[in-house]
């Protein structure tokens, strides 16, 4: 039979795969020139060094919340392998919900009264926003998530998005444009120095909270029987299931702790910033998840780590770049694209084993 | 000059050496078979050759000229073609658009051209059409054309991948276990298939198989693959008496209760 | 059976309840004024009917037997029924004596609560609002729960029956847009009076609902004559709009054409290479930015410094909109490729992130450099396009712009997904690294993708430019790009008819319900997330999408045509787990 086929067209090509090498060229001298920069200008800048010390104090803060939020994007990647894209603004239903729990015993008189009393209350709006945060991330899984199981990954992804928009502009809706304004009680205002360094109140007790209660998500992961269903799951589904784990539960679950550390993180940042809004869930969001692919997406110390550092990097950033601090959100992003160019396993994350034909 | 030769080929994952110092030589209008027992290193081998996987150690040879660190797209260009132990369709495409994907390697058309649909790109396309049905016709499936590839049976989808490999105008064809999954009578077509490549087309063909009947009875030269290494080479009835095959087939100590 | 149908009644009730809830919350009653109730109730009976009819083989035990059934409905209405007036009730005595909800919940009202039990408001706030009104809401709703459970029993009966085919009912759907166009035209003869004061909005939604049923008629139309006649006859139609529609209506339609033209673009790069992109706005905005520079320098403080020290005039455009269009063009492709390269190694989801970070990058950029983009105060006095001298800056012949520049990319898109490239990047979109051994240079590929789609966006960035002669950084936020995407999704990724489609339903339909215009948002979002669950593939899907998203096998002539090799158990299948595809 005849198959015609095309003259044979000689084709040269250059023997090495010069792309890497770019890549890796690029990404040192991006290194590079930061470098320079810090030197050259930020430190030039002759800041005392009381300065960044309280810088630092902010970034890692700041690194805290997003931590507690990271870890949410960070558990449900690693069992459903999707980008929980709303997980910001589940955060922000806390922080409303906390803030009308701050509201509710304000009313009461607690935020005023003895030390123990204010203790309670702050614990009680802690749990407050948590509870809020769990609700809405559980109703999520079971309408927006749990029908797209199995469908390509886009599809999930797209909901995601809609899910984010959807909770935004209800919340803007059913409480209007006005940003609630978190009080603190008197208790909790003002700091104290160290060293001559000026330490906030707030920001100690937000610290000491988000690691605690990381340790609290550590301990339920690795020592209960849940957690070590998570584990499983996020191993291997199909095995898992034919272990007898209720694989429903277990996203359910993930869901539930991640909303909660989110629910808190959002009270947290709502006495941070003073504020919560609609949107004011969607850019930390973004940095929490830009946190969790810094530490490797997957992986809960990772996010942890991650968190920490890129609240530092924000905090110390535009001082020691010497730029205007409106472009801290940009260094976020900037470093959310260059991790994803140059290392998308993130510091902590194994490297990924090479694809396979 | 052989038309491939590949010099101490390693490939390691993690701690896992799949594939290691192998050694291979092909010369032009050879069938070749590449054989041993499963995760011996064989598929990984085909990687390497086809450039998805990038070897530790070692060099390939195509054509006199090293392969190394080349995209597999500039590898399938310079006239190696592939085809999956597990299909690898695309599988909302028709018959007719997987072999056409697979000529894109020859086709010069451009963007610009197809959105102007200029006289060079509408004589290319008529021509990539035609030699589309002509393939579907030389591996048999004349009529299915615009059937899509995950509806066509199993078959035939693994027919197709060879017509799709085809289409770039290879010198040299990579099966991977091209008959696994068939019955006897299929098995008999498929070898016949390989055989009019070789002779009608004129085209090397190094293959992966199981079936050692059909290894037997098409190869020129078989090599012997486990754990990574290459542990034996020769013509098929060398090969098959070989009690180093034998034992790596049916594991140690074999040997010694069938010859006591 | 009996309790576990009132239980599942109970949890549909509850659902309901859930669902009213938030629609008063977020202010609907007052909305929709004196109709609420009914409007609310005839929703609910909607909701009653889907939750019932299941469609799971577990629930059809409760829809075969009647009893069942309404048990079910109805104890879910009456659940729903009692809670939703037990809560409003509560709300109405809080407003009666005097608490003020607004700062907590922005929309309760007295008027708002007042809408949904057909009162005054007077009535709300005075506290005299009877029982009976209160019993009226709770039976209310328990009887939509009834007509929703009746519909399901309707709907089975009327399934049993085999559907009449009438051939001349296939003329309906392809006679209809020409209906529709004859209504268009005769609501804009002067003289005619229909809907009051609404005639100009009516007209615009029949104005695009003619552009949407002419491209599905298309569709439903035999390949072929009868085709093309059809399309001749729409074409000269769609041409003639612009000409008969007022300024209001032609400006409607040409924002959405611009974005009729954007979503094209996007759906090259989505649709067709399966590269999900979100921070598309960033090429917008390049060609709205440099046909901005090219023909406002005067607003950009850096450019005129830099012209006048070259001794070259800043106070009149540098080049006309013509001539400005290959520089757009070329700055597109250029963004495309600059952007393009940096996440050629990424694939799914953190593609999507990464472009999002770019997106709002540049957008912070043009914030922030206020030197080059004059940052929030926009650039200004942008001129719009000429043509031998005559002025195309009204919306009439914006919107006649929009249409070629839609139907030239259109074109072009079309050509593509038929061409070598386009067959690459569908190849690519399924898998990529067979698409790479087969001989299909990735990196050339997904550049294409990006480049031509940015090139597309590029030229609606300018014409939107064009359009509004003043522009601001916050016309190119995350929602343009958001709107792009859900455009391109809901009309059917990888289908060039669905993107208009898409456009004219989620551009169009917001400007004629003005009303309602700040639940824009909430309904593309449940509908972005409903889209997903129900409908994946889009209004109009592209037959290859279709295919992708819908697993089972769909029947296509000569399917069952037996292997030439016999067909194989597919057990005997190799299940060898080496070179398996992760
Ligand atoms: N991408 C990969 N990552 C890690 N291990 C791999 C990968 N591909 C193959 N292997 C391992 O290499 C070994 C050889 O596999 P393979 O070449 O597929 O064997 P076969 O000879 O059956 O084709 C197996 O142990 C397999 O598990
Ligand atoms: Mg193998």
């Amino acid at each position: 039979m005849a198959v015609t086929t095309y003259s044979s067209t000689s084709v040269r090509f250059r023997q090495k795969t010069t792309t890497r090498w770019l890549v890796r060229g690029l990404g040192v001298l991006i290194l590079a020139l930061v470098a320079w920069r810090v030197v050259t200008v930020g430190l030039a800048e002759g800041y005392p060094a009381t300065f960044w010390m309280s810088q630092l104090i902010n970034g890692l803060v700041l690194g805290g919340v997003y931590a507690l939020v990271a870890l949410g994007y960070t558990l449900v990647y690693g069992i459903l392998l999707m980008i929980n894209f709303a997980h910001g603004d589940v955060m922000m239903i806390g922080g409303f919900t906390g803030f009308f729990a701050l509201q509710f015993f304000m009313a009461l008189g607690w935020l005023q009264g003895p030390a123990a009393l204010v203790a309670l209350a702050l614990i009680l709006i802690v749990a407050a926003g948590m509870f809020g945060s769990v609700l809405t991330g559980v109703t999520l899984e079971r309408v927006a998530y749990r029908p797209l199981r199995g469908a390509p990954r886009l599809v999930p992804l797209i909901s995601a998005i809609g899910a984010s928009l959807f909770l935004q502009y209800s919340v803007l809706l059913i409480f209007g444009v006005s940003p609630r304004v978190y009080q603190k009680p008197a208790l909790i205002e003002g700091g104290f120095r160290a060293g001559g360094v000026f330490v906030p109140y707030t920001g100690l007790i937000i610290f000491v909270t988000s690691l605690f209660l990381m340790l609290m998500l550590y301990l339920i992961v690795q020592r209960t029987k849940l957690g070590r269903a998570m584990r499983a799951v996020a191993e291997d589904k199909g095995t898992a299931a034919l272990m007898g784990i209720d694989v429903d539960r277990v996203i359910v679950f993930t869901f539930i702790l991640g909303s909660a550390l989110a629910g808190a993180a959002g009270v947290m940042l709502g006495f941070h910033n003073t504020v919560v809004k609609f949107n004011s869930g969607f850019i930390p969001g973004l940095k929490a998840f830009t946190a969790a692919v810094l530490g490797g997406i997957g992986n809960i110390p990772g996010a942890m780590v991650g968190a920490l550092l890129l609240g530092v990097i924000e905090a110390i950033g535009p001082s020691a770049l010497g730029i205007p601090t409106e472009y801290k959100d940009i260094i976020a992003f900037t470093v959310l694209v260059l991790i994803l160019i140059f290392r998308p396993s993130g510091l902590l994350g194994e490297v990924v084993s090479e694809k396979r034909a | 000059m052989a038309l491939l030769e590949a010099r101490g080929v390693t490939k390691v994952f993690g701690g896992l050496v799949a594939v290691s110092q192998v050694d291979l030589t092909i010369e032009e209008r050879m069938i070749a078979s590449l054989i041993g027992p499963n995760g011996a290193g064989k598929t990984t081998f085909f990687n390497c050759l086809t450039g998805l996987y990038k070897p530790e150690e070692g060099d390939i040879l195509f054509d006199g000229r090293s392969i190394i660190g080349l995209r597999p797209d500039q590898i399938t260009a310079l006239g190696i073609a592939r085809t999956y132990q597990n299909i690898r369709l695309f599988g909302s495409m028709t018959a007719i658009e997987n072999i056409l994907v697979g000529q894109h390697v020859r086709l010069r058309s451009t963007p610009l051209g197809a959105i102007l649909q200029t006289p060079f790109t509408r004589r290319e396309e008529q021509r990539a059409e035609k030699r589309a049905r002509e393939l579907l016709a030389f591996v048999g499936l004349t009529g299915k054309g615009d059937m899509l590839a995950k509806n066509l049976p199993y078959g035939d989808q693994r027919l197709l991948e060879v017509a799709r490999a085809l289409a770039s105008d290879p010198k040299l064809l990579l099966l991977d276990e091209p008959a696994a999954g068939m019955n006897p009578r299929e098995t008999e077509a498929m070898m016949h298939l390989i055989h009019r490549l070789r002779n009608e087309l004129g085209i090397t063909i190094l293959l992966i198989e199981h079936d050692m009947k059909v290894v037997m009875s098409i190869s020129d030269r078989v090599t012997v693959l486990d754990y990574g290494k290459k542990i034996a080479e020769g013509r098929p009835e060398e090969v098959r008496n070989d009690p180093r095959v034998i034992e790596a087939y049916l594991g140690p100590g074999i040997l010694a209760e069938t010859h006591p | 059976m009996l309790l576990p149908s009132v239980q599942r009644g109970l949890r549909i009730g509850a659902i309901a309840f859930a669902i009213l809830t938030y629609l008063v919350l977020v202010g609907l009653p007052l909305r929709l004024g004196d109709l609420a109730l009914p409007i609310l109730a005839g929703a609910m009976a909607l909701f009653f009917w889907l939750a019932l009819r299941g469609g799971k083989s577990k629930q059809d035990v409760f829809n075969r037997q009647p009893a069942l059934l309404f048990t079910a409905g109805l104890s879910g209405g009456l659940t729903a029924g009692l809670l939703i007036a037990a809560l409003l009730a509560v709300f109405v005595n809080l407003t009666s004596s005097g608490v003020r909800l607004q700062p907590i919940f922005d929309k309760m009202t007295p008027p708002n609560l007042a809408a949904l039990y057909g009162v005054a408001p007077g009535a709300i706030v005075g506290g005299e609002l009877s029982p009976l009104a209160w019993l009226q809401q709770a039976l209310l709703l328990t009887v939509a729960s009834g007509v929703g459970a009746a519909l399901v029993l309707v709907e089975r009966w009327a399934r049993g029956r085999p559907t009449p085919r009438i051939s001349a009912l296939r003329w309906i759907p392809l006679l209809l847009p020409i209906a529709l166009f004859l209504f268009v035209l005769w609501l804009g003869m002067p003289g005619v009076t229909f809907g009051g004061n609404n005639r100009g909005t009516i007209r615009l939604l029949a104005a695009m609902v003619t552009i949407g049923a002419g491209i599905l008629a298309l569709r439903a139309a035999h390949p072929g004559r009868e085709r093309q006649l059809l399309s001749l006859l729409y074409l000269a139609g769609v041409a003639y709009l612009p000409f008969t529609l007022d300024q209001f209506q032609n400006s409607v339609l040409g924002i959405v054409f611009i974005f009729v033209m954007m979503g094209l673009g996007l759906n090259i790069v989505v649709g067709f290479a399966g590269l999900l992109d979100l921070g598309y706005v960033a090429f917008f905005a390049i060609g709205a930015y440099m046909y901005a520079f090219l023909s406002a320098p005067f607003s950009s403080p850096w450019l005129s410094a830099q012209l006048q020290s070259l001794g070259i005039p800043a106070n009149a455009p540098l080049l006309s909109f013509w001539m400005a269009l290959p520089i757009t063009m070329l700055a597109g492709w250029i963004g495309g490729v600059l952007l393009g390269i940096p996440v050629l190694r990424l694939r799914g989801d953190y593609l999507a992130i990464v472009t999002l970070g770019f997106g709002e990058i540049i957008r912070l950029f043009m914030l922030n450099l206020a030197e080059l983009t004059n940052g929030p105060r926009g650039l200004l006095n942008i001129a719009p396009p000429y043509l031998f001298g005559y002025n195309l800056g009204n919306p009439r012949d914006i919107f006649i712009l929009g249409l070629i520049g839609s139907a030239v990319i259109a074109f072009s898109a079309y050509r593509l997904d038929n061409s070598r490239l386009g067959r690459a990047w569908i190849a690519m979109r399924e898998d990529q690294d067979v698409a790479q051994a087969t001989g299909v240079n990735l990196v050339r590929t997904k550049l294409l993708a990006f480049a031509i789609g940015a090139l597309f966006a590029a030229l609606a960035g300018q014409l939107y430019a064009a359009r509004q002669t003043n522009i601001f950084p916050e016309n190119f936020s995350l929602f343009v790009s958001i709107d792009a995407l859900s455009l391109v999704i809901v009309g059917g990724m990888g289908s060039i008819p669905g993107v208009v489609l898409g456009a004219l339903a989620l551009k169009g339909l917001p400007e004629v319900l003005r009303g309602v215009d700040e639940y824009r948002i909430v309904t593309f979002a449940a509908l972005l997330v409903t889209m997903m669950i129900v409908r994946p593939e889009g209004i109009i899907p592209s037959t290859r999408r279709r295919r992708e998203l819908h697993e089972e096998a769909e029947p296509v002539v000569g399917e069952d045509v037996p292997s030439v090799l016999e067909r194989l158990a597919p057990e005997l299948k190799s299940d060898n787990p080496d070179g398996g595809k992760k």
